[in-house]
């Protein structure tokens, strides 16, 4: 095995948790457009997801929380509408200029990033204003299929 | 050699070939769906890429996010295992496109062979014997005028076909159009090409079919045959055998010899099997698989041969590592497929957590499996939970020793075709050898007949 190749393999155990939430939280969304609830949350060990529905938004952009188990840590992030935007293709992350970074405000609807796969550019929006609280990835960085790419609060 | 190779396959085959890589020295990466983020096939590769969600059209047959997997990772080459995309002359195409090496034959000949009526006309001019038939018929009229003219039964079967699917056994006329309609429909749905056309049924033939490889400078070789007539009602294969068992030398030597002038007329890359249907002292054509298949373990223990290996040295551009004149068969080799499918509800595939898996062990097994205890079966894929082979001096001890294996082993949590097989392993006409790929079904009615 290549120096590369075990550096991605770690890359990929590391990243673990995280798409396991991400997949999780994408199959209770399907869960909470069907339903009529307005709010779902479920448990499993130290992790709880929270996904509440949107206001006045079309049954997929259902907003998602994640919440740590711990009431302290919970405390902290208290459960704003935070939506994760993921990556529905494999390729290379390209940051827009100005590149996108935590803290910031986003005023409306706008492509922040494309994901390159196979020279086709698959655009990644903001899908409307909000907060970005956590950018995940780094310009020219590989992604896979629903990897987290940043979280914005709404 | 290659450096790093992409794995385009889930499930005990996408190991399979992670084993022949990491024995090569080569790294491996894999690609999975969402349902199978904790497979086994994920966590042997050096890396791992998820491309889609669990249904197959968008993770395991979705082309630009599997090469782009394999462009980002530093892959330069492509392991296509078997189903998904290993039959895929585009995708082989495309790959090649973006300077990746396809592990197969060249996009062409995968093209004429996966047409099967063109591959049946192919075969023929280069001599090979093909079952009577039409060429692509455009309705049922027209596929009843071939009937009549062949004479009954005959059978319906999609160009496109593959796995049983789109294919109609059909005895009299009056049965033809309800069945040719049904066939074509599953033709559409499952391959969305619904050509259809029309062949002589043999009664009862046995299914015996002839490994070959090929490298890129001309050497070609053939690994002796495989009987996989014991075949559920979908046609699909239960229990496999190397060499095919009360087999005539003299046909046997015919089916080797018509195998390797086959492969060298379609000018073929790789490793292939030829299809044959037997009846009696005659042998036809059915079709080329232009991947490496299922039930190849049986094949390796016999020959000694390592067939995933010898895949990605000829995509290499390496010449075949022996002649002939160096393969001889030793002894007798079986493969039981154990499926998540209830034999006794037609084989329905059955999806869960296993909560108990044991595997056996001892002289003279081999199991190819990506389940573990604990492991989840999606509902979206193949039912095959893992292949066991058993290898022995003769036929008769390695049929002892598959049903000493398969008493050990314990797979709960789902319904599986373990108990059936045993069944199957200890009747007499399957042991006394040579049944045909009617005799399976006809156990079916009979086994019903005696539990109602």
């Amino acid at each position: 095995m290549s120096p590369g190749g075990e550096k991605a393999a770690r890359r990929t155990r590391n990243r673990m948790t995280d798409d396991v939430i991400a997949t999780r939280a994408r199959a209770l969304a399907g869960a909470l457009a069907e339903s009529g609830f307005a709010r779902l949350r479920v448990r499993d060990g130290e992790t709880e997801i929270e996904l509440r529905r949107a206001p006045r938004t079309s049954p997929a952009a259902v907003a998602i929380a994640l919440l740590s188990a711990d009431p302290d840590r919970a405390a902290e992030r208290p459960p704003d509408r935070a939506e994760v935007v993921s990556s529905d293709v494999v390729g290379i992350v390209r940051l827009m200029r100005p590149a996108i970074a935590e803290g910031q405000e986003l005023e409306g609807d706008r492509e922040v990033a494309y994901v390159e796969t196979l020279g086709i550019r698959n655009p990644v929006r903001s899908r409307g204003a909000g907060r970005v609280s956590a950018v995940f990835v780094t310009d020219g960085q590989p992604v896979e299929y629903g990897q987290p790419l940043f979280t914005i609060e709404r | 050699m290659f450096k790093k190779v992409l794995i385009a396959n889930r499930g005990e085959i996408a190991l399979r070939i992670n084993r022949a890589c990491h024995e090569l020295g080569i790294a491996t990466v894999a690609i999975f769906s969402d349902a199978d983020r904790q497979s086994l096939h994920v966590r042997h590769a050096d890396e791992a890429f998820c491309v889609g969600p669990g249904p197959v059209a968008r993770s395991y047959l979705n082309i630009p996010n599997i090469i782009s997997a394999a462009l980002i990772s530093g892959c330069d080459a492509i392991h296509p295992g078997y189903g998904f995309l290993a039959e895929n002359a585009r995708f082989a195409e495309i790959a090649a496109d973006h300077g990746l090496t396809f592990i197969g034959p060249k996009p062409s000949v995968i093209a004429a062979m996966g047409d099967k009526a063109t591959a049946k006309r192919i075969m023929h001019e280069a001599g090979v014997p093909t079952t009577p038939g039409s060429d692509i018929v455009a309705s049922a009229d027209e596929a009843l005028a071939v009937a009549e003219k062949i004479g009954f039964p005959v059978l319906l079967k999609a160009t496109a076909g593959g796995g049983g699917k789109g294919m109609r056994g059909v005895a009299t006329a009056a049965e033809l159009p309800t069945a040719f309609a049904t066939a074509q429909a599953e033709a559409e749905a499952s391959f969305k090409d619904g050509r259809m056309y029309v062949e002589k049924l043999l009664v009862n033939p046995r299914h015996i079919e002839v490994q070959v490889i090929a490298d890129e400078h001309g050497g070609v070789a053939h690994l002796g045959e495989r009987d996989c007539s014991v075949q559920k009602p979908s046609h699909q294969k239960l229990i496999e055998e190397a060499s095919a068992p009360a087999l005539d030398p003299n046909l046997r030597d015919r089916l080797h010899a018509v195998a390797v002038k086959a492969t060298r007329a379609v000018g073929y890359t790789n490793a292939g099997t030829l299809e044959f249907l037997v009846a009696g002292d005659d042998f036809y054509f059915m079709e080329m698989n232009t991947r490496i298949q299922v039930e190849h373990p049986v094949t390796e223990l016999i020959y000694g041969v390592d067939l995933v290996k010898e895949q990605i040295r000829i995509a290499a551009g390496e010449p075949l590592g022996f002649t002939q004149d160096d393969l001889h068969p030793h002894g007798h080799a079986i493969e039981v497929r154990v499926n998540a499918e209830d034999p006794d509800n037609n084989f329905s595939p059955a999806a869960g957590t296993l909560t108990t898996v044991v595997f056996p062990g001892g002289p003279g097994i081999r199991v190819d499996t990506h389940v573990y205890g604990g492991a989840v079966v999606p509902p979206f894929y193949d039912s095959l939970l893992a292949k066991i082979v058993a290898v022995g001096r003769s036929r008769e001890s390695a049929i002892l020793r598959m049903e000493r294996a398969l008493g050990e082993t314990r797979i709960e949590g789902v319904k599986t075709t373990v108990e059936f097989c045993r069944e199957v392993l200890a009747n007499e006409e399957f042991r006394a050898g040579g049944i045909g790929v009617g005799w399976l079904p006809a156990f079916l009615t009979r086994r019903a007949a005696v539990v109602s």
